[in-house]
């Protein structure tokens, strides 16, 4: 182990799947995201892309509820990139 | 087993319809069982095709509010109870309410439970959280 935070840079690389939910307003991106995960396997990492200033409290709070890991969060302007690890 | 959460909605008018649907389709996103009571105004809320409108004088600019809305990409009241459906959250519509109201079983869309007071009572009592719409 080298101690080190996994990077959301790093994360770019491993992640499984990418869902868009750039210009959807609240509660779409959380609603996107459940559907999404549904499809998706336990372990695998999810790039979530939003740009509803919500989604910044939201997407947290809808890991910590469902006990999904946010791995990863970068903004770029209004654009927010989260990766999640699927528990 | 999974945490549930109810709401009462009793007015019919375009807020307090996307207002339930916002909510309980964020809580079944998050896991939650949502459960959703529609009675007296809100109760024709859940008949076919139903199109609601802004509140008393402000009806007048439900069309403004729709396409506002749509060029913001909120999804419609049709299209959110759609999703809700899909979701799995649950809607149950008050008996004394359809007598009241004039409603038909057969006027509401599909998959609408009716029952009473009590039966609604038993799952509210049980959830960490009751909202009241109205």
């Amino acid at each position: 182990m080298h101690g080190y935070d996994i990077t959301a840079g790093e994360m770019l690389l491993d992640k499984d799947a990418t869902l868009d939910a750039k210009g959807l307003m609240c509660p779409m991106p959380i609603v996107q995201l459940a559907k999404k995960v549904r499809e998706m396997k336990s372990g695998q990492v999810l790039e979530l892309l939003a740009d509803d200033v919500g989604a910044k409290e939201d997407v947290p709070a809808w890991c910590s509820r469902t006990g999904n890991a946010l791995v990863g969060m970068e903004e770029e302007g209004k654009l927010i990139r989260f990766y999640i690890k699927l528990k | 087993m999974a945490d549930k959460f109810c709401m009462v909605v009793s007015e019919g008018s375009l807020d307090k319809a996307l207002m339930p649907l916002i909510m309980g389709n964020t809580a079944a996103a998050m896991g939650m069982e949502v459960h959703v009571f529609y009675t007296f105004f809100g109760l024709k809320l859940l008949k076919k095709g139903m199109k609601p409108r802004l509140p008393g004088m402000m009806s007048l600019f439900t069309g403004i509010m729709v396409k506002k809305m749509k060029k913001l990409n909120i999804q419609d009241y049709q299209t959110m109870l759609k999703e809700a459906r899909e979701l799995g959250v649950k809607f149950y519509a008050c008996s004394t309410s359809m007598s009241m109201m004039g409603v038909k079983d057969t006027d509401l869309v599909d998959g609408v439970k009716v029952l009473g007071a009590s039966a609604f009572l038993n799952l509210a009592v049980d959830s960490k959280r009751t909202l009241f719409i109205g």
